[in-house]
Order: structure tokens, then C-alpha cells, then sequence
């Protein structure tokens, strides 16, 4: 169908307020926040309910339409870029918090709900929604599960899987499916919900989902240890967890990050330290003194340790949490184009794949800053380079399948937060096997017969 | 001009910046009213590449509507992660699609209005201002062009509260208006000859002046009246009201806060001055946004509208502007929604304090 009878067509089904297609809006829609990656989709639709959500995908079925499903656009891995063309449904729309539920501990949202939206209308009550993804200023709820996002405490809370009790969503053939609910148990039938969290936008696109919300912290408290390298650092994470604690917060950055952050942010952070560890829990006062202290005491007798110092008030911990967001902005002023990997080992193993990282970045001559989630093992190394530079970007693609696999011989994967998208698509294959991929293909045609959702993605 | 930007081009540089990711959405009031990435701050810089590249033209109306539709607010440059210098950007992108007849007729008026010192002058002759006078000290006042016309009296509350500053009505504009209608050049120009009319300390009673001449002469040169109270530190008392201090509200400037990063000095003040409340989203666009309340007045409407419902919740006695535009676009809502809340300068109110 050509680009204006698409647009005429859903306007026409829809209405003329639904619908874009002007070369500007269809330009602004090219795009995520993933570098190298750009399509220009033919049409943008903008639904306001379920019920338009379905009839959008009911057109493109039987227009064999590519339908891309798309929330703030803040991920990481091309999985909203349309590579394809076809219709971007914006669920920018659809931002209503339905219900918060406090002796359910529980809360229904609209997919275009932010993720800082819901913490801070659930915090009113006390409650929090404790998935905490580096952008959760801008990533939306129905984003968050596409991707099944993580953030900055997953080693003790989990990441957005272990949140989400039910969903409302739109199939490929526009059938409508409730899966899971407000039951904490229910174990009736297969579980779709848990199927569906991760799925990238090719297998349903999720019109609302019911979270769990658990009590907010009373108390918080952070630390600062300074190692001579990341494979230092990642060594006392370990310890420190081996003893028995499961802290809210381990994180790490080296030292080309905290070189970057201070030029950025003049924290005071000591320049010439080879990693940062960031240590920190929620709690009762009584417990995350306890906590905090004794990881100040393992990381003072760790092997490589220069400093600890604990965070005298929330403003210095706000300092010191900033410096860990800031990271990937930081790094991303030192050239015109950073690439940010999301590789995640088991934790055991961390301190192996600090070393090799650096050693890739010495092999093909590239500037490589890592930080990471050193609790639960997730590592990303951003690359930074000048995209002008062919040779460079040459390099840092093949630096990248290094890395992946790098973290497949440590028993990881190539993606612990960020989702597979368009960027790791080529590596999947690697990680999951023929038999793997062929179950996702089957699973992906029951949900989409014909292939319209997200097309070129995960189970295509 | 940059050293890397090129006639009818982007510096391309500052375009390199933004890495996409997206942090400005939330901040963005064009985004909030359309949730269209294209009315956001990266998907403006997506289309600024585009025209950058030569994908979309500069003559594209989707792209035009949103270099018009953008409130040059810079709420998004705080938030930025990545340091996108966004205000420069669009100023620059006004430059390029505004240059020559392209130009809005209001604005193309509002240029006339102020070409010249005596132009600004006759506009403002039945406005009574606070007198010339000479000082000693090196503190110059700059009398906004269009405060001088509408709010004659901030000028005056200042002369009254510090007898130290020199007033001299035959100053021209600042360039403001300019640089942020798409003439950065004559914007450039008009700050520097302002510079040298007013010699040591500039002194601005308007956000968005103040914001400017600093871009240009430099922060050192050029203080907010709020920041230059601040260090005053003089004693006030509060302004009391049926027995109980009054209650106060402010509306941060856009460009003073986003720009020049002022947003304490104002609010350390009007704790002193009765019972401060945070006004909700105060540090967000009022909607007037200098022209744009004139050029956009459905938008600037729909603006200000949640803010007028917030404002008429708290029942303050004063909401507090620190920018004449504001001044104006807070006054006609508010008396439109008939809230009896009052608003006036903060020099102003300074000056009822007992």
C-alpha cells in the first residue's frame, strides 16, 4: 500500500488526530536512543485505548503492514528503530495510572505511564515501584517490560520480571488477552505474562499492566571504596557477598569513567584510582548501618583497596549515585559517538572479563570506559570513538563481537538489561542455539501469524 | 559566530552532542502538551540533523511549525546528562529560517520598536520611570524595553531600594528579543553596544535581558536584580498581612534558572519577606516565553493553564516574577481566571516590606 493510502486509510479508521505522517514526525520517529541506527517508519499512530490499539493491528494484518510498537523511545538496543518502514503505535497517549492499591500492595498503569511517574505517585502512599532503570526519569512502564529492565539494584530487589502480576496486551491477529491478574499465586495454564516481559514488541503490544509495589525504605546509606583496577574491585564484591550480604547498591566504574565524570560533574573523586565501587543498602537504620559498615570493613582489608570512606549525609550519597548515572554522558563527551554494551557473567567471574575488556580496548586501539552493576554482574563498556573515523568504527564493530564473546566463555550474555533489538540480533544466535532460535520462531508465529510485530527481531 | 558553523548551517559540533537519549522529554512543556516526539527537544535535534544533512529542508513546514512551536524555555538544558548546549541551537536554527522576509510580521514589528535607543525611548514616554541619576558605585540598572513600557514602577522599587545604582534612560535594547527571534548577530551587537553605554556592573530586573547580556558580556559583568540582592544581605522583615505574614509564590524565569542557573537567590529572599510556597512546576514555562505569548497565543494558553489551577489552589497573597514577559502573561491569566492572588516584580515586593 503506498505511504499516503496507509495514512488516509488509518485516518479514516482512527481519526485525523491519530494519525502522522508529515516528513518531520516521521523523521523525529526514525530513531531511539541507540546510536548507528535509523528507518524511517511510513506512519505514527497515536491510539487512546485498547480498543484503537487493536484496530491498528487488526489494519495491519490485514494490510501486511510492519507495526512497531514504541513508548519514550529510551532504549538502548534499536528494538523501536523501524528498519522496516511500516507503523510506529506511540503509547505516549496512554499515561494513566488506573489504580494503586495499598492493601494490595499493588498498581495498574497504562503503558505510557513513566517509570518515575508511578514511584512518585505510589510514593504519596508510602509504597515503591523498586525496578530502577538508569532512565527511569523517561523510560515508560510498557517499555520497561518489553525489555524487562533493569536498573540499579538488581542484585537484591530483581529487575522489572519480578514486578509485573498481569497484563492487559494486543496479539498479532488484534485479539485482545488478560494474562496473570492480582494474585500473587495463580498458577493456571502456562505463564504468558512472564513469556511476554522481554519480548521486544514482537509478540503483543501491552495496552496495561498491574505491578507489585513493596514499602518504601525507611533509611538508606552509601560508601565509597577505591581499588587499584576493576578486577580488584570485583574481587571484593564478591567477598562482600560471599559474607553473607545482598546490599541494594554494588557498583563500579573505572578509572577512564571516574576520570570522565569528575572533568564533568567535580565531585571530588580521586582521579587516579584504578575503580570506584560504590557500596550502599535501604533498609531499617538499624540494618543498613550494619550492612554499610561491614562492607566498608571488607572492601578496607580487600587486596588493592586505596580508600573507604562512608557518605556523611544524603547529600554526599546523592553525589556519589550521581556520579554512577552520569557515567555513560560523561564518557559520551569524549567523542562524537559512544557505544554502550551490556554483557552480563556470572559474578565469579567478573573480575576476569574487567581484565579482558581492557585488553580488547588495547588490541583494536580503542577508548573503552566501564561501569557497571558489579553486584549482579552486569558490565557495560562503552566505547568511545569519533564517527567520522571509518577505520575507528571499523574497529570498534569488531571489538564488540569480541566482547560477546568474552562473555559467553565466562557462561554470560551478550545483553543483561538493555535488550537483544536490532544491535545484538546478529551475536543471538551465538548465545541460544539452532534449537533455541527455532522455539522462539514458533513461539513468535502462534502469538503473530503473520509476522507484522516488530518484524526483524527477536523471533523472526 | 562558531569557528565550526557554517553559513546557514548548524555548528555542527553542538548537534554531535546529543546522544539521544531522551532525558529531556519529561522536562519539555511542547511535550507535555502533544506527547509527539517531534515537539520534543531531541526529536527537534533529530530534525536539525536531518536539515543539518540535507534530508529534510529547511522550507519543510512540519520542521518550521516546530522551530516556531519550541518555547526557547531550555528547561531541557538542566536535565541534559550530556551538557546539549539546546538554547544555542535553536536560536540558531531561527537564524536560518527566520533570516530576511521569513520573519514573523509581529516580530519583524517588535525589531522596529527597539532599533534605536530614541525608539525605545518614545515608547516608553508616558511610562514614568524612575529618574536618571548618577552614581558612584560602577552598578549600571538596564531598563528592559518593554518593562519600561508596562511595569514602569520595578524601576522605580529599584531606585527607591538601592540608592547605589546609576539610571540612565537613554540605553537601548539588549538583544534579547533578537537572538531569540532568529538575528543573532544584531542580538550580539545590540548586547555589546549595551555594554559599553553601561559601564561596570549591568544591572537587570528581566530574566530573559539578564540571561542574554550574560551570554554575550559575560557572567561577571551581568547580575539578575534577585542575585545581586542575594549578597547585598541586607536585613528584611516580613510583610505582614490581617495579623499574619503574607503568603508568597514565585515563577521562576526561564532563562534566568535554565540559563544562568539563578533560582535559589530569589526564593532566599521571599522567605524573609512572609510564607514561602513552592508554587508546583514553578520552574516551568509560564507559556509568554518572551514573543512567544504574541506570536503563539493558543499555545501560550494552553501553557500556562495547569499552572493557573495550581496557583489558584494555594491561595497566596503575591505570586513573584522575576521577568517582565512573565509579569504580564501571569497577570492577564490569572485575573482572566479571577484568582485574587497579586503579582508583582520581586523588587517590588521588596519595597512594601516594612
Amino acid at each position: 500500500m503506498a505511504d499516503s493510502q496507509l495514512a488516509q486509510a488509518l485516518r479514516s479508521l482512527l481519526g485525523a488526530d491519530r494519525v502522522l505522517d508529515d516528513p518531520a514526525a516521521r523523521e523525529a520517529y526514525s530513531r531511539d536512543a541507540t546510536p548507528l541506527f535509523k528507518g524511517l517508519p511510513e506512519v505514527i499512530v497515536t491510539p487512546h485505548s485498547t480498543a484503537e490499539v487493536s484496530e491498528v493491528v487488526k489494519f495491519a494484518r490485514r494490510t501486511k503492514t510492519p507495526i512497531i510498537a514504541r513508548g519514550a523511545g529510551s532504549n538502548l538496543c534499536a528494538a523501536t528503530v523501524p528498519l522496516n518502514g511500516g507503523i510506529v503505535v506511540s503509547m505516549m497517549q496512554m499515561k494513566e495510572i488506573l489504580e494503586v492499591s495499598r492493601n494490595e500492595m499493588l498498581a495498574v498503569v497504562q503503558p505510557g505511564v513513566s517509570t518515575q511517574q508511578l514511584d512518585d505517585a505510589v510514593a504519596k502512599e508510602g509504597l515503591m515501584y523498586v525496578p530502577d532503570p538508569g532512565s527511569k526519569t523517561v523510560s515508560t512502564l510498557g517499555g520497561n517490560v518489553a525489555t524487562s529492565a533493569g536498573g540499579l539494584r538488581g542484585l537484591k530487589y530483581g529487575t522489572t520480571k519480578n514486578y509485573i502480576l498481569g497484563l492487559e496486551a494486543v496479539l498479532g491477529t488484534g485479539e485482545v488477552i488478560r494474562t496473570g491478574g492480582r494474585l500473587v499465586k495463580d498458577v493456571a495454564g502456562y505463564d504468558i505474562t512472564r513469556l511476554l516481559i522481554g519480548s521486544e514488541g514482537t509478540l503483543a503490544i501491552f495496552t496495561e499492566i498491574t505491578t507489585v509495589l513493596s514499602p518504601r525504605p525507611k533509611a538508606s546509606k552509601y560508601g565509597v571504596a577505591y581499588f587499584n583496577n576493576l578486577a580488584d574491585a570485583s574481587v571484593a564484591v564478591d567477598s562482600i557477598v560471599a559474607s553473607g550480604i545482598l546490599p541494594a547498591t554494588l557498583e563500579f566504574l573505572d578509572n577512564t569513567c571516574i576520570k570522565a565524570v569528575e572533568d564533568f560533574a567535580h565531585l571530588g573523586l580521586d582521579n587516579n584510582a584504578g575503580a570506584l565501587l560504590l557500596f550502599g543498602d535501604d533498609g531499617s537504620a538499624e540494618s543498613v548501618e550494619k550492612a554499610v559498615t561491614a562492607m566498608a570493613d571488607i572492601s578496607s582489608s580487600a587486596r588493592g583497596v586505596r580508600a573507604v570512606t562512608l557518605a556523611p549525609d544524603v547529600a554526599a550519597a546523592d553525589a556519589l549515585l550521581y556520579a554512577r548515572r552520569c557515567s555513560l554522558p560523561a564518557l559520551a563527551r569524549l567523542g562524537s559517538m559512544s557505544i554502550l554494551e551490556d554483557i552480563s557473567v556470572p559474578r565469579p567471574q567478573l573480575s576476569r572479563a574487567a581484565e579482558a575488556i581492557e585488553q580488547i580496548g588495547e588490541k583494536y586501539s580503542l577508548l573503552i570506559g566501564t561501569f557497571g552493576h558489579a553486584g549482579d554482574g552486569n558490565l557495560h563498556p562503552t566505547i568511545v570513538i569519533n564517527k567520522d573515523d571509518a577505520d575507528e568504527v571499523a574497529r570498534a564493530e569488531r571489538s564488540l563481537s569480541d566482547i560477546f564473546n568474552l562473555a559467553l566463555d565466562l557462561g554470560g550474555t551478550i545483553t543483561g538489561e538493555h535488550g537483544v533489538g536490532s544491535a545484538k540480533l546478529p551475536y543471538l544466535r551465538q548465545k541460544l542455539g539452532d534449537v533455541s532460535l527455532a522455539l522462539h520462531r514458533n513461539i513468535k508465529s502462534v502469538f503473530d501469524p503473520d509476522g507484522i510485530l516488530n518484524p526483524g527481531r527477536v523471533g523472526s | 559566530m562558531n569557528d565550526d558553523r557554517a553559513p546557514g548551517k548548524f555548528t555542527q559540533s553542538k548537534l554531535d552532542r546529543c546522544i539521544s537519549c531522551g532525558y529531556c522529554l519529561p522536562a519539555c512543556p511542547t511535550y507535555q502538551l502533544t506527547g509527539e516526539e517531534q515537539s520534543s527537544p531531541r526529536g527537534r535535534i533529530t530534525l536539525m540533523r536531518a536539515l543539518q544533512d540535507g534530508r529534510l529542508p529547511f522550507s519543510d513546514e512540519g520542521a518550521q511549525e516546530q522551530a516556531s512551536f519550541c518555547l526557547g524555555c531550555r528547561a531541557c538544558e538542566p536535565v541534559c546528562p550530556a551538557g546539549v548546549e539546546y538554547g544555542v541551537l535553536i536560536e540558531e536554527w531561527r537564524d536560518i529560517t527566520w533570516r530576511g522576509t521569513k520573519r514573523p510580521l509581529i516580530i519583524k514589528a517588535l525589531f522596529q520598536m527597539v532599533r534605536a535607543p530614541w525608539r525605545v525611548r518614545v515608547m516608553s514616554a508616558l511610562s514614568p520611570i524612575a529618574a536618571n541619576r548618577k552614581s558612584r558605585s560602577d552598578v549600571h540598572l538596564a531598563l528592559g524595553c518593554f518593562e519600561r513600557r508596562l511595569f514602569p514602577q520595578v524601576s522605580k522599587a529599584v531606585a527607591q531600594l538601592a540608592p547605589e545604582v546609576a539610571i540612565d534612560s537613554s540605553q537601548g535594547c539588549c538583544g534579547a528579543l533578537h537572538a531569540h527571534n532568529g538575528d543573532l548577530e544584531g542580538g550580539k551587537e545590540l548586547a555589546k553596544q549595551l555594554g559599553e553605554k553601561l559601564p561596570g556592573t549591568i544591572l537587570s530586573t528581566a530574566g530573559g535581558c539578564a540571561a542574554h547580556l550574560s551570554s554575550v558580556l559575560g557572567s561577571e559583568r551581568v547580575k539578575e536584580f534577585s542575585q545581586w540582592w542575594q549578597v547585598l544581605n541586607r536585613p528584611l522583615s516580613p510583610i505582614m498581612k490581617n495579623g499574619r505574614p503574607i503568603r508568597i509564590g514565585l515563577q521562576d524565569s526561564c532563562h534566568l534558572r535554565n540559563g544562568m542557573g539563578v533560582f535559589k537567590e530569589p526564593r532566599k529572599i521571599l522567605q524573609q519577606l512572609g510564607e514561602y510556597i513552592e508554587v508546583p512546576n514553578a520552574q516551568g514555562c509560564c507559556g509568554a516565553a518572551g514573543s512567544y505569548s504574541l506570536l503563539r497565543s493558543r499555545d501560550s494558553k494552553r501553557v500556562i493553564a495547569p499552572k493557573v489551577v495550581a496557583i489558584k489552589e494555594l491561595n497566596l497573597d503575591y505570586l513573584v516574577s522575576v521577568n517582565p514577559g512573565c509579569t504580564r502573561q501571569l497577570k492577564t491569566a490569572l485575573r482572566k481566571a479571577r484568582v485574587k492572588t497579586k503579582v508583582l516584580h520581586i523588587a517590588e515586593l521588596i519595597a512594601l516590606a516594612p
